[in-house]
């Protein structure tokens, strides 16, 4: 039952997906083997974006299907079970409140297997620094939709070298005006055109063991 | 006739042969641009948002001061009040500097779920503008707004003849969109593209209503201001965003049915159009020939726009925002110089793309209209 489970999630058939999700745990699936094929699923997903079959749209249906499995998963699953690709940090930037993109990327690194700590929209730079140190994630995304937002990138990477992190980090930009012009000028390691690129960047980074 | 009067006439005929895709003198350089005008001439940003007539006062002495002989018209007239105005397109709650901002930031939209899924009931229901009432005093206050609309509606032709008076000609004015731009601004794009999978057919049984509305308004602003375009804006129904089974269906149509019927009137459909269009551009064929203008923002392709369209319509465009805040002029000059070269001067209006940003260095924006000039 659980083999159909990725391409029916990559194909956004929703009811179907939770049918089928359901339907396994009731015969005795484990809740793990069940997120484990969903996320299959979205690696599918991701797979055909890239490749230009699907589009943003697709992107934030995938993700809702995948938050309505979480939620009948997530009192099964025993948080020791979930073996994490590592941490991140997300924010938009001081100053700019748009969180479409940030929360698309959000949803894509969770199904991606990765612990995100998103900070959420107009964040300061030392709430950054202050996450970092917490979370101990060695990589950062800032986004931002506004050309307003490349000011408050370059503040929080400047906040988080002056905190002494900056050799432990790698950190991404992204959004709507992002480009590797913006990403030079603001300090970055790295820019991602989309979610899937950030994606890729973050499992790159995080792959690679240290970051610095 | 004034000098400014026969500058005026030149350049009116300039951007009229451009849209036609008539051979030009020069290629027509156009402004856009909001809060980069106030803050390049030292007005704070709630002063340019909180009195109707900054708007047109700012942007005509901002247009004077980088050089009155490089720009020849304005894309959209200045006229009243932008937050009202921006509210009432996107049915979204906005934040205003020296309101819940401090006096010089940039206003800020709220995306979030004001409109509920029981709205599109109320439309089906009640038709548009009684939901229109019941609505817009959840995002604004219906008061400010309506004075805000009575203070353009009874300035437009005083607003106009400041622009003539100053030599820029007033390209558009006014502004309409598919039903899938008002409603995703209302519904939050998170939950309004959830919407077009769980439930495609109320949504559209909902744009269907909202249509007809949508053109008369389109009509109605251009009968009002005299200036015969109007934006015709599209921007979370880009392309590169939707999903093509959903874009033929709930997109494409409705820009279809709004650009023919402003032809009819003889109403250039200005295509705003932000993020990237071009997977989809060959369906432009479809709309009225020589009565849109491609207006797009630097992400579209204008180079294949232009193979794949030919001569059935202008572009106005489309010198990216991100260039403009952290480019140098050298980098404006080599990105106008490159996209005049390639789509050549006929058929073309040089023009930021979507708008000038509040944090473009003005050394940038001249460097725009310098190329332009240079180039075209």
């Amino acid at each position: 039952m659980l083999d159909r489970l990725p391409t029916v999630l990559a194909d956004l058939e929703e009811d179907e997906v939770l049918e089928i999700v359901k339907a396994a745990l009731a015969a005795g699936s484990e809740p793990l083997a069940v997120l484990e094929a969903c996320q299959a699923g979205m690696t599918l997903v991701g797979d055909r974006f890239e490749a230009g079959e699907y589009f943003v749209s697709d992107l934030m249906m995938s993700g809702e299907i995948f938050k309505q499995v979480g939620l009948i998963l997530e009192p099964l699953l025993e948080a020791e079970a979930q073996v994490s690709g590592g941490s991140v940090v997300i924010g938009t930037v001081a100053g700019d409140i748009h969180d479409i993109g940030k929360d698309i990327v959000v949803n894509m690194l969770k199904s991606a297997n990765l612990e995100v700590t998103d900070l959420g929209v107009d964040v300061p730079a030392e709430r950054f620094v202050a996450a970092l140190r917490e979370t101990g994630s060695p990589v950062l995304c800032l986004s931002g939709l506004l050309t307003l937002a490349f000011d408050s990138m370059a503040a929080t990477i400047e906040a988080v070298t002056e905190a002494g992190l900056r050799d432990e980090v790698k950190i991404m930009v992204g959004g709507g005006p992002v480009d590797a012009r913006v990403c030079e000028t603001v300090g970055a390691d790295d820019w991602g055109a989309d979610a899937q690129a950030a994606v890729r960047l973050a499992r790159d980074w995080l792959e690679s063991g240290s970051p610095a | 006739m004034t000098d400014t009067e026969t500058l005026y006439e030149e350049r009116r005929r300039r951007i009229e042969a451009a849209i036609a895709f008539e051979p030009v003198d020069q290629l027509p350089i156009a402004y856009m641009g909001m809060a980069f005008a106030p803050r390049y001439m030292g007005m704070s940003i709630a002063d340019y948002c909180e009195i109707d007539q900054n708007n047109t006062d700012v942007t005509l002495a901002a247009l004077d001061r980088m050089g009155a002989d490089l720009w020849d018209g304005i894309n959209a007239m200045p006229c009243g009040r932008i937050v009202p105005s921006l509210t009432s397109l996107w049915l979204s709650r906005i934040d205003s500097p020296g309101r819940e901002l401090p006096p010089d930031s940039l206003w800020q939209v709220h995306e979030e779920e004001v409109m509920t899924p029981d709205d599109y009931d109320t439309i089906l229901d009640r038709g548009w503008y009684a939901f229109l009432d019941e609505y817009l005093p959840r995002v604004i206050d219906p008061v400010e707004l309506r004075q805000s609309q009575e203070w353009v509606r009874a300035n437009i032709d005083p607003v106009k003849e400041q622009c003539r008076a100053h030599g820029y000609v007033p390209i558009s004015f006014g502004s309409t969109s598919i039903p899938f731009e008002y409603l995703c601004g209302g519904r939050s794009m998170g939950r309004f593209f959830i919407d077009l999978y769980r439930d495609k057919d109320r949504v559209k049984a909902v744009m269907d209503e909202m249509l007809p509305h949508m053109i008369r308004s389109g009509i109605s602003v251009a009968r009002r201001s005299g200036i015969p375009a109007v934006w015709v804006g599209g921007w979370r129904s880009a392309s590169s965003l939707i999903a093509p089974r959903i874009w033929d269906e709930l997109v494409f149509p409705y820009f279809m049915e709004i650009t023919h019927a402003l032809a009819a009137e003889g109403i250039v459909s200005v295509l705003h159009l932000d993020q990237d269009w071009t997977r989809d551009l060959e369906r432009f064929l479809e709309l009225p020939p020589r009565m849109c203008l491609l207006n797009s923002d630097g992400m579209t392709d204008l180079r294949k726009a232009r193979e794949l369209l030919g001569d059935h319509m202008a572009f106005m465009g489309d010198v990216p925002s991100n260039l403009l805040a952290s480019g140098t002029p050298d980098d404006v000059f080599e990105y106008v110089e490159a996209l005049i070269r390639d789509i050549g001067r006929t058929g073309l209006i040089l023009c930021p793309g979507c708008d000038v940003p509040i944090n473009a260095k003005p050394e940038n924006v001249v460097a725009l209209a310098r190329a332009g000039r240079e180039f075209g």
